[in-house]
């Protein structure tokens, strides 16, 4: 047979219309299922900060460029610490229609656009518009498709950063080297105000920084506008037309990644160890040991965090600051503990060899092994960075002690306690970064770790900025008696609802909540409209309580010159004080409201 | 004599439906079940609830008289399971699996050793030595679960699809070992949606349909003067003939 079907623009079309289809309807689905929180919870925050960078349109467009580089990095970067990013639509479901990788691209690109991410990105885009027509009316002829274009840069380049970053991980090279970027850039964008100092010492921004965020992917729709607003038109063309040549090169290079995306994470083949180890909960070490050095996504996690530590706390050297450099062992066990956060829902189904096996302390040796890999790194980073610096601080000593044991006793307890099912890992599609189905969930689980291993280390914080060196002896006692305390908590949890987790995990799903007489009802139970109106409370009670009510109110009592963005103090003197107590009731009216919507349907 | 398996209104409901709605089966000693029914019937749900893997709703399951809810230490030495489709320790290999496993159950390190080379070879899984888990053929996931399940020497084996997608050679290598379990004493629960493989192999027999229980007793007492399959089809009442063809397939 040598019928050719010539892949017209029509079947293209159809193509990319019907992946656009697709992403709605598993989008309609999922906003009236429990992942409807986390989509809510992500669509406000992003709100705000598309707000935010509308605010910087209206001032200069070196703060604009600088918004819209952020704005890059968190396209790039955000899939790497919420799971491998959007999967909505996997380039695995249609390997068996045999569509040509270009088209297939193209096909996802416009499936990629649908969605809440990039409808809030375009809103922070139209920043572009706002910028272009405040100067010149006439410039938003260039501004509409530098939006457009500048957003697909975004998308694209999210997606090949994700590509990229599933073929390095089929390597223990690529796994730590890939580890070793994030982890840099990502402290430094933490550390964003040592640059801003060390910019500040050379006086303001210089013109070198500002042609270089230009020059970033993420600056050349602004550089477009800002030629059509100097009337350049000819430049401002130019610009636009090196986007649409860098959206064809991405598409192309993506179309590229695709076709070389097959299978799940290699693991290393490196000589295999017998397992010598003759008790039961030896045997939970050494099993979690090699997991920790064969799976190239714990690699890549654990090389993330200990290059975030060293990173953040080497950032402030460029001000000739040494003191920080030796709390990256402290910074060190917070990440991994926070990246480790969802031990048990990882391992997927394997919990039912820890069910039939009643009698195992598998929550101890998973306790031991995660102390084993951590340890001994946190420790020596801790001490060599404090003789570099010529001095042992209690301070970092304690929380490094405090913290290890803490970090070893929550993430065992909360992985039970708040599971996100995950995917099975012999089921795990090209993406390896894609271990659940509910990323939201799973970033929340890890701030929600970050938080409680840091509060484990107060007490030796108090103590050593009290009393000194005493600390040092309360970092270690709190370190134990969180990894005793909570691995207890942790193991009886496992003891009493083993069977339950097992059904989470092989589900996807939360189980129900008992919705006894007298229990309020969970989120997950309540209609969907009620859902989003309670989470939107929850989320947003605390900007007028906080800032805007309390932190305003005390502002104003200490006669500040400084309004900042506190709304009450750019009012007429008589107004601020009401407006004050207008915020603080809004604020408490909000939360309210978040709690007496679920109490109302109490059962 | 005390059944090896004793299942008495075991439910379970998942919001609106109801997968297992009170079954009841005893399993005796050295019998060989087998548990039928179509897709969605509720077998694997019954299975997991009988060995401590699903909480049911109602009801209760013993392991040769230890209750799997109450007394779970010692009904769960008793079994051993082979679920369908879960996970195993991935990132580990064959050997490595079964050190793991004999060790959590509390065998000493060299009884470990020595049974785990013998299954693995027994089940030719030796070849694939330095291999993990996670990249074995489906075939070969159901081999090293078949070792997990018999690595502590049960008197009662609960095996779910146990030879679904494997290759027939290594299906007769299976099925000699189960006759040579249940020849030596031992106890066997296995579902399938195979009638052919259950009349071959077992004894008694057990229908599920829609949750609850359509026939149960020896294959003899089930099946009488027909085939399995056709008993199977007028209890589970799909109607064979009412099948349409496909006319858009044939030229």
């Amino acid at each position: 047979m040598t019928a050719s079907v010539t892949p017209s623009a029509a079947t293209s079309l159809t193509t990319s219309l019907t992946m656009a289809g697709m992403k709605l309807a598993v989008l309609r689905n999922s906003m009236s299922g429990q992942k409807s929180g986390s989509i809510v919870i992500g669509g406000v925050l992003g709100l705000v900060l598309a707000g935010g960078t509308l605010f910087a349109a209206f001032r200069t467009g070196d703060l604009l460029a600088a918004a819209y580089a952020i704005w890059m990095l968190g396209w790039i970067f955000g899939p790497v610490f919420s799971g491998g990013g959007d999967e909505t639509l996997r380039p695995e479901y249609f390997t068996l229609l045999g569509i040509p990788p270009r088209r297939l691209a193209s096909g996802l690109l416009v499936g990629a656009f649908v969605g809440i991410a990039p409808v809030i990105s375009l809103l922070a885009l139209a920043g572009l518009a706002v910028f272009g027509v405040r100067q010149s009316p006439a410039a938003v002829v260039v501004a509409l498709p530098a939006m457009l274009l500048q957003l697909a840069v975004f998308v694209l380049l999210s997606r090949v950063a994700v590509a990229v970053l599933g073929l390095a991980l089929r390597s223990r090279v690529g796994a730590v080297g890939a580890g070793l970027v994030n982890g840099a850039i990502l402290a430094a964008l933490g550390q964003g105000w040592v640059f801003a100092v060390a910019l500040g010492q050379a006086g303001g921004i210089t013109p070198e920084a500002s042609a270089a965020l230009r020059y970033l992917p993420s600056g050349w729709g602004l550089a477009a506008v800002e030629a059509a607003v100097a009337g350049s038109w000819g430049r401002a063309a130019l610009t636009l037309g090196a986007l649409a040549v860098l959206v064809a090169l991405l598409l192309a290079a993506w179309a590229a990644l695709l076709t070389r995306r097959a299978g799940s994470a290699r693991a290393s083949a490196r000589g295999r160890r017998p397992i010598t180890a003759s008790t039961a909960s030896g045997a939970v070490v050494a099993k979690e040991l090699r997991v920790w050095s064969r799976d190239l996504v714990r690699t890549h996690q654990l090389t993330f965090a200990l290059a975030y530590g060293v990173f953040f706390a080497a950032a402030p050297l460029l001000l000739g600051v040494h003191g920080m450099l030796p709390w990256a062992g402290p910074i060190f066990v917070l990440m991994a503990a926070a990246m480790s956060a969802n031990l048990y829902g990882a391992d997927g189904t394997a919990l039912w060899l820890t069910l039939v096996a009643p009698g195992a302390a598998d929550v101890r040796g998973r306790q031991q092994a995660w102390l084993l890999v951590v340890g001994p790194v946190a420790v020596a980073v801790t001490l060599a960075f404090s003789a570099a610096v010529g001095g042992f601080e209690p301070a970092v000593l304690a929380l490094t002690a405090a913290l290890l044991g803490g970090g070893a006793g929550i993430v065992p307890l909360i992985s039970v306690y708040a599971l996100v099912p995950g995917t099975d890992p012999h089921r795990r599609g090209g993406n390896p970064l894609r271990v659940s189905e509910d990323d939201g969930a799973m970033t929340g689980l890890a701030y929600a770790v970050l938080a409680l291993v840091a509060l484990t280390g107060a007490p030796a914080a108090l103590a050593a900025w009290l009393y000194g060196w005493a600390g040092v002896a309360v970092g270690v006692v709190t370190g134990a008696l969180s990894f005793w305390g909570f691995g207890l908590l942790a193991q009886r949890r496992l003891h009493s609802h083993g069977p339950d987790l097992l059904q989470t995990m092989r589900t996807g799903k939360r189980p129900a909540a008992a919705t006894g007489p007298g229990r309020w009802m969970s989120l997950d139970h309540l209609p969907k409209r009620e859902q989003i109106i309670t989470v939107i409370c929850w989320s947003i009670g605390a900007v007028p309580l906080f800032p805007q009510g309390i932190v305003a109110g005390v502002l104003k009592a200490g006669g500040t010159e400084n309004r900042s963005w506190f709304l009450a103090l750019h009012l007429p003197d008589g107004l601020q004080w009401p407006t004050i107590a207008f915020m603080v009731l809004l604020g408490l009216g909000l939360y309210g409201l978040g709690l007496w919507i679920p109490y109302r349907r109490r059962t | 004599m005390t059944p090896a398996l004793e299942i008495v209104g075991l439910s379970k409901t998942f919001g609106e439906k109801t997968a297992v709605d009170h079954v009841d089966l005893t399993v005796p000693q050295g019998s060989f079940y087998g548990l039928v029914g179509q897709n969605g019937a509720g077998k694997t749900t019954t299975l997991s609830m009988a060995v401590g893997l699903l909480r049911p709703d109602a009801g209760s399951a013993r392991i040769f008289g230890a209750d799997v809810w109450s007394a779970p230490s010692r009904a769960l030495s008793l079994v051993g399971v082979l679920p369908d489709g879960m996970a195993m320790p991935e990132r580990l290999t064959g050997r490595e699996v079964l050190t793991y496993l004999g060790l959590l159950r509390g065998l000493p390190k060299e009884v470990v050793a020595e049974r785990a080379e013998e299954l693995l070879s027994v089940l030719e899984l030796d070849a694939a030595e330095r291999t993990l888990v996670i990249e074995y053929s489906t075939g070969m996931r159901k081999k090293i679960g078949l070792a997990v399940a018999l690595l502590h020497a049960p008197r009662l084996l609960v095996l779910d699809e146990p030879f679904e997608a494997v290759d027939p050679v290594s299906a007769a290598t299976i099925k000699t070992i189960l006759r040579g379990f249940v020849a030596g004493g031992g106890s066997i629960v296995l579902s399938s949606h195979v009638m052919a493989l259950v009349e071959q192999l077992c004894d008694h027999v057990g229908v599920i349909d829609a949750g609850r229980v359509a026939a149960a007793g020896t294959l003899e007492e089930v099946r009488g003067e027909r085939s399995l399959e056709d008993t199977f089809v007028d209890l589970v009442g799909a109607p064979g003939a009412g099948a349409k063809a496909l006319s858009w397939l044939s030229r």
